[in-house]
């Protein structure tokens, strides 16, 4: 299993730190969603990582290899920026034909993958901004490697598109790593087993996003009966009875009560997003500030 | 990057500007004029003119024309090599610099690529240049040795100087504070003002211009050769992303 390891890294820009001391290991294949502000220093986390960034201090290890000093151990990277990074007077097989020739792999292979038959002849500049994405995005899958950067994979993307994306990540990150960031918190969820939180150029949380823990959860419940004398939950929002509990059992046993007084529940949903709380203001507050659970390595 | 990479460059920026291309080509073929002025004049038995009311000095057209025009060819092959700095900006804004630096390439294997294809370019029209003012040459009576000259001296000037304009173009363009990478033309600028010397010394000083051009070659050797070294360093890779 590929390991990536940051050991007290600061790196930024023209002497500047935007990232301040950062630590972390990812040894398992999974998608880590990188969530954070704007400007909070996740494109500066995945330059650094990349290699294309020379952290100030510290080391990007991966399996042991450094990573800014090893062309070798940088070659196992695919990193997909924000901008397309796509020539654009140039058509879209004429873009990932010179793509092909610098780092290998096969255009055709991947205009198939994301669909772009259809697109090959056309010049980039003449494609919609989520057309030139899909393009952007299908360079990165030329040739496969062993750790995946993408910075906002998904951004101008169809949902169509954007699920066969994720679809595609998901289905690599089970031999690798994938970092994935996103300000999409529902497709974190979705998409994501890991989570690490960037606020201020530090890590503010690091672990699997199952083990993320809400102050409250709020359960949507749609029925057509009035539930609101036998739970304690109101018409709300959506159409859905609103439930508040403070922890998921609660939820699974108001569940039960409505089952065995012969309810017929059609939908029982989570209308909040764990994430939501550790990525807005209130984050100072979460249980995951305190907690601070960042894996040092040892 | 392979090295064919210089040659899909070279071909990505004339299909970005060909403006530029017609500009060179226009003003290279003026100086191939120019250079076969000098056969005309010779034809005509008119050895020179006089420079200043007393006529204590005449300027030798048939010698000065020639020497006039390798400035001028100089600076169309300067030219011809634009789209490629163009290219290198607009690729810089782009994304694609930042995303050569992620395949695991370093400044300088950045500025390599983008400088082969800049001398891809010139030489192109350098050979063209060469094969015209010998041919046009022939036709009006230019001597050989006149014509080994001036081919000798564009290509001894002009590749050197489009190395050091196309290193200082990127190198503004990369410097600068503000990251729209607009500042090379001041790269330009200071490689037109490198070749001034090779105008103005077959008018000025006849009899030094051929030295004065061939020492004006190996000091422009030095500062690219010193300026590609040091580039690599003096540049960090932050300088390359958009």
């Amino acid at each position: 299993m590929p390991t990536l390891e940051l050991v007290g890294v600061s790196s930024g820009y023209g002497g500047k730190p935007v990232l301040h001391d950062i630590t972390f290991k990812a040894q398992e294949s999974a998608i880590y969603v990188v969530l954070g502000p704007n400007g909070a220093g996740k494109t500066t986390l995945f330059r650094t990582i990349a290699g294309i960034l020379e952290p100030y201090s510290g080391e990007v290890l991966f399996d042991g290899e450094d990573l800014t000093r090893s062309k070798e151990a940088r070659n196992r990277i695919n990193y997909l920026s924000h901008y397309n990074a796509i020539p654009e007077e140039m058509t879209v097989r004429g873009a990932l034909d010179f793509y092909a020739r610098i780092e290998g792999g096969n255009a055709d292979e991947v205009l198939s993958l994301l669909s772009l038959g259809e697109l090959e002849d056309k010049k980039v500049s003449d494609l919609s901004q989520g057309q030139k994405k899909r393009v952007s995005i299908a360079k990165v899958f030329l040739r496969e490697r062993d750790l995946y950067l993408l910075d906002e994979p998904t951004s101008n993307l169809d949902p169509a598109v954007s699920k066969e994306i994720r679809d595609i990540l998901l289905g690599l990150s089970k031999d690798r790593i994938v970092l994935y960031s996103s300000h999409n918190l529902y497709e974190a969820r979705d998409v994501g087993t890991n989570l690490i939180l960037v606020r201020d150029g530090e890590i503010g949380y690091f672990d699997k996003i199952s083990n993320i823990k809400s102050k409250e959860y709020r359960v949507g419940i749609r029925t057509t009966t009035d539930i609101s004398k036998m739970i304690d939950a109101k018409l709300g929002e959506g159409g859905y009875y609103v439930l508040s509990v403070s922890t998921p059992e609660e939820a699974g046993l108001a569940l039960k009560k409505l089952v065995e007084n012969g309810v017929l529940v059609t939908e029982m949903r989570q209308l909040d997003n764990p994430l939501q709380d550790l990525f807005e203001d209130n984050y100072d507050q979460h249980p995951a500030k305190t907690e601070r659970r960042v894996v040092k390595p040892s | 990057m392979s090295s064919g990479q210089g040659t899909i460059i070279a071909k990505r920026s004339i299909s970005l500007s060909k403006t530029y291309l017609v500009v060179g080509i226009l003003m290279a073929l003026l100086g191939v004029l120019i250079s076969s002025l000098s056969g005309v004049t010779g034809n005509l038995s008119t050895t020179g003119i006089p420079v200043n009311a007393t006529g204590a000095r005449s300027l030798d057209l048939t010698t000065a024309l020639p020497l006039v025009s390798v400035a001028l060819q100089v600076f169309a092959a300067i030219i011809f090599s634009i789209p490629v700095l163009m290219l290198y900006v607009y690729d810089k804004n782009n994304g694609v610099l930042e995303y050569f630096l992620s395949l695991g390439m370093n400044q300088g294997d950045v500025y390599r690529q983008y400088l082969k294809a800049a001398l891809i370019l010139s030489s192109g029209l350098v050979g063209f240049e060469v094969i015209i003012n010998v041919v046009a040459g022939l036709i009006t009576g230019v001597s050989g040795l006149m014509l080994l000259e001036v081919s000798g001296l564009v290509v001894a000037l002009a590749l050197p100087v489009v190395s050091f304009d196309a290193l200082i173009m990127m190198s503004f363009s990369s410097l600068q504070k503000q990251r729209v990478g607009s500042n090379q033309p001041l790269g330009m600028a200071i490689g037109v003002l490198m070749v001034m010397p090779a105008y103005i010394a077959p008018l000025a000083v006849p009899s030094l211009a051929l030295a004065i051009d061939l020492l004006l070659a190996g000091v422009i050797v030095v500062l690219s050769l010193l300026m590609y070294l040091s580039s690599s360093r003096l540049i960090s890779r932050e300088k390359l992303l958009p």
